[in-house]
């Protein structure tokens, strides 16, 4: 009857079988030290990789504001500060794009209009109470701004190359427009432009 | 070396910058001097003194190490000594090296290169012979070595501010400021007291209004109650009465104390701030001197160039003028004494000829006037400016029609005209010539005037007025419409009120006598390119004559409102330069004003066509009128427009109340037609807003609409509207009639 007799447990295998599982599952939750170097540097390769979508680069930390209807942005780091538009003095005779000059402090600061600098036409309305006053170095003036939107950082390559016949303005002065229609205007371009500095004579 | 080092070196440099160009200074004073043969006690002293400066700028150029400089004072050092030591005696020779020597440091000074590594630092080459010192003229040559510092003065340019913002103050006038600053500290507590007090008093009527309402319930109460209680009631109001009444004496009292210590603190606020001012005013000034100094030298060197002996008096150098209009007059001055040396002092042989000294004059006086003001006399001795020839250019060049009579004060400003002073001929006559007209620039910009005296054969002498601070001056605030502008006072001759028929047309230009003068007559408004504001046909014209060394005219404005103290305030880095108006001020609540340009009004003022503006302008008066009409509806817009325009007006539109603000804030605007219902903003909401405006408030404003309630009427009034029209009732009729009655 040897083989009708249970089959006998073959205790030696099972502990062997046991003992393999174990140091597998040792390993996998314990992993050597080598492995475990091994692990760390592969996700450190990993994280050490630059997200696909950020390679093309730079960001601009941009203020953003409106005009007419249209949106608008500078890059902030020429942004000196923006001031509530309360009372704006004429200077009869001055181009156009100047609106007068403003009280700040105790200083003295320029307006200008830049829809009348860049010439676009005066459509749409304006609800003119904020001055943006851009500074690099020693030159300084302010612009007119309906809204302020706020600071925002925006992706280099989020802002398209200019389209003149989208936003009317010179491609020089713009960075460019992004997907939303804001328009990226090039503070430092604008505020080293000769042709803002106003240097009248009258002649004899 | 560390970036912390180099910055040490730098600070070092520009120190040293400062402390040699005194003892060039106090060298160039010097050295005139002794050349000018003093007696022996002072000649030691004077060479004693002179080597002393010497040894000093040795010493500082060598701690740091600016060899260059070094070697130059160690030569000049060597030649001081045996002058001292009576080794040699004084000679042209040797003041001809003296003076070269400081000719070398000048240009070494200005351009101090930066710290250089010691093995790149220049070494003279060529120090001063040692013949000079035995009394030959061998002179040092500045040769090999100055490739040297010029390459590396360019590296320098960056550290140059440094040394030229720095200012000298006198610790007396420091300390002044200092003690007017701490003062300030009193206003603190001050204000701080005050409104303590008023914290109080608010307290004080806060419990007062809570019982006050009490009493108010009690006393509505006692009206529905029965009338049995009546006397306990009235004695209870009364009670109530009563303490408020002691309340309401108390409150008073209190208020009268606050009233009258904020006042106190007002004064002592206003005479703290205008001392405050007076001595930062003070601090900025400095004494003529310093500029003056430059001046012996200068005129040595040009008398020797020019071949004429002329000797230089300077008189009131001890004046002290504010340091930004002294920087400004350096060059003016420099070119007055220029001219006068070359063309105004004649030669040697001439001036025995006509019994004069041999020796020319050239003189500098300083003397304060009234007002703030001071004059700078430059003279000369010279043959002066000739009439006769200034007349022929004059003529020739049609500044003068022949046979004009001008009178010599008039025909002496003429040199000071641009176009005239090129003339070859002039110049070579008498040579007031080339720059006069930058001269005059100048001064005027610094808020000055210029004039020439000449007598012939006996010299020239040109005077310059000039503010003594450039920070504030009077000016006279003047208005056209309700824009405010400040005119100059030291431009301003006279103000004013003329009767209009005493205008009168003289080639087409407007005239006015004036003091029995002829005076041609512009509009400010004109000349600013404004739209002349309506007036009274029969008030007389209110007029300012300005005038500057060429021309006189009389500018007619609205109004003459005030004569005050204007700080000055440029308008920033964008506006460099505009035309008509030079900078602007402060006035009141920070409100900005134009301070105007006059040589540049006098200038528009001509180009201005003529028009026989004072009686003809009546008569279409209301062209010049400007009305702003906001309307959402396309169809109102034009009609509105239409009528408007046919009756004359200028007719801008708004398509809204916000879009109505924006174009009223930015214009010039003499009425607005508003409609009612409008997005965004509604009529009522534009004439509150437009009475909110300090610059709009007084704007008038008709409401146009179809809303014909009473309460809408009372809407209209109550936010300030002048008219309401309904659109129901509406004819073109009443619409102008309105406008005409509002304008």
């Amino acid at each position: 009857m040897t083989a009708s007799t249970p089959k006998r447990i073959d205790w030696t295998a099972v502990r062997e079988r046991m003992a393999a599982a174990e140091a597998t599952l040792r390993e996998t939750l314990e992993p050597s030290s080598q492995a475990h170097q091994q692990v760390l540097q592969q996700r450190a390769r990993q994280m050490a990789q630059v997200p696909a979508s950020d390679a093309a680069g730079e960001t601009l930390e941009v203020l953003q504001f409106v005009l007419a209807h249209e949106h608008y942005a500078l890059a902030s780091r020429f942004v000196d500060e923006v001031y509530p538009l309360r009372e704006l003095t004429q200077l009869p005779g001055a181009p156009r794009f100047v609106l007068g000059i403003v009280n700040v402090r105790g200083r003295i600061v320029s307006v200008i209009d830049i829809k009348r600098f860049f010439d676009l036409p005066e459509r749409g309305v304006s609800d003119l109470n904020k001055v943006i006053i851009l500074r690099d170095g020693s030159m300084e003036f302010g612009v007119l701004a309906d809204v302020i939107e706020g600071v925002n950082l925006l992706r280099m390559s989020e802002i398209q190359p200019p389209l003149p016949t989208l936003t009317g303005i010179r491609a020089e002065y713009l960075h460019g427009v992004t997907a939303q229609r804001l328009i990226v205007l090039d503070a430092q371009k604008l505020i080293r432009d000769p042709a803002m500095v106003i240097n009248e004579t009258v002649e004899s | 070396m560390t970036e912390k080092e180099e910055r040490f070196l730098q600070r070092l440099l520009a120190t040293f910058k400062v402390e040699a160009s005194e003892h060039l200074q106090s060298m160039l004073t010097l050295l005139p001097e002794l050349e000018q043969g003093p007696d022996a006690a002072a000649e030691a002293t004077l060479i004693e003194t002179l080597f002393r400066e010497a040894h000093s700028l040795k010493g500082a150029a060598r701690a740091v190490n600016q060899r260059e400089i070094e070697m130059v004072c160690h030569d000049m050092e060597q030649l001081l000594s045996s002058l001292k030591y009576g080794e040699i005696t004084v000679s042209p020779e040797i003041f001809e090296t003296l003076y070269q020597a400081l000719d070398r440091l000048q240009p070494l000074l200005v351009g101090t290169p930066a710290p250089a590594a010691p093995t790149t630092a220049p070494v003279a080459t060529n120090p001063v012979p040692a013949g000079v010192v035995a009394g030959g003229s061998a002179v040092a040559a500045p040769a090999s070595s100055a490739s040297g510092p010029v390459a590396e003065a360019t590296r320098a340019v960056p550290a140059e501010p440094v040394a030229s913002e720095t200012v000298r103050i006198s610790t007396a006038k420091l300390t002044a400021l200092l003690n007017q600053a701490e003062e300030l500290h009193a206003l603190k507590f001050g204000a701080a007291y005050v409104a303590s007090e008023i914290a109080e008093l608010s307290r004080g009527f806060a419990g007062w209004r809570k019982e006050w309402g009490k009493a108010g319930k009690a006393l509505r109460g006692s009206r529905r109650g029965r009338a049995r209680d009546l006397a306990a009631q009235v004695d209870g109001l009364l009670e109530t009465f009563e303490q408020g009444d002691a309340r309401l004496r108390l409150l008073d009292e209190r208020l009268q104390r606050i009233h009258r210590s904020a006042e106190q603190e007002r004064r002592s606020m206003a005479g703290m701030i205008d001392g405050l001012l007076d001595d930062m005013k003070q601090a900025l000034m400095l004494p003529f001197s310093s500029l003056l100094e430059l001046f012996p030298k200068l005129v040595r060197d040009l008398s020797r160039d020019s071949g004429k002996p002329v000797e230089l008096v300077i008189d009131g150098a001890a004046i002290e003028i504010d340091r930004r209009i002294l920087e400004q007059m350096k060059d003016p001055l420099i070119h007055l004494l220029r001219n006068a040396i070359d063309h105004g002092i004649e030669k040697a042989e001439q001036r025995s000829q006509h019994g004069k000294p041999a020796q020319g004059r050239v003189s500098i006086t300083i003397l304060p006037q009234d007002g703030n003001q001071i004059e700078i006399a430059v003279a000369d001795d010279g043959g002066g400016i000739r009439h006769d020839r200034i007349r022929e250019v004059a003529a020739r060049s049609g500044l003068l029609r022949e046979g004009e009579v001008s009178d010599d004060e008039a025909l002496q400003a003429l040199v000071f005209e641009s176009g005239f002073s090129t003339s070859p001929i002039l110049t070579d006559i008498s040579g007031r010539g080339l720059g006069l007209a930058i001269v005059r620039e100048k001064v005027e910009k610094l808020g000055g005037r210029i004039k020439v005296e000449s007598q012939q054969g006996q010299g020239t002498c040109f005077r310059i007025v000039l503010p003594a601070t450039l920070a504030t001056f009077r000016g006279v605030l003047v208005s056209i419409g309700d824009r405010q502008f400040v005119l100059p006072s030291v431009n301003v001759e006279r103000v004013a009120r003329v009767a209009r028929h005493t205008v009168s047309t003289v080639e087409n230009r407007d005239t006015i006598p004036i003091d029995g003068q002829i005076v041609g007559l512009v509009w400010l408004a004109d000349v600013l390119g404004l739209v002349r504001p309506r007036s009274d046909d029969d008030a007389p014209l209110q007029v300012v004559v300005l005038g500057n060394a060429l021309r006189r005219i009389a500018f007619v404005v609205d109004a003459v409102l005030a004569d005050q103290e204007v700080l000055v305030k440029p308008l920033g880095p964008q506006l460099q330069r505009l035309r008509n108006i030079a900078a602007a001020t402060v006035l009141g609540a920070g409100k900005l004003v134009p301070i105007l340009n006059v040589p540049d009004l006098l200038l528009s003022a001509i180009r201005v066509a003529p028009a026989g503006g004072a009686v003809q302008a009546s008569a279409p008066e209301h062209q010049q009128r400007s009305l702003l009409v906001a309307d959402d509806s396309v169809t109102s817009r034009s009609l509105f427009k239409n009528i408007l325009e046919t009756a004359g007006y200028r007719v801008t539109t708004a398509v809204d109340g916000l879009d109505a603000l924006t174009t009223l804030r930015v214009g010039q605007f003499d009425l607005v037609v508003s409609d009612v219902e409008m997005p965004r903003m509604d009529g009522f909401e534009l004439a509150t807003q437009i009475r909110r405006d300090s610059k709009l408030k007084a704007l008038p404003v008709v409401l146009v609409t179809a809303l014909d309630s009473r309460e809408d009427r009372e809407h209209g009034i109550n936010v300030g509207a002048d008219a309401y029209i309904v659109k129901g009732s509406f004819d073109q009729g009443n619409l102008l009639e309105v406008v005409r009655r509002l304008l």
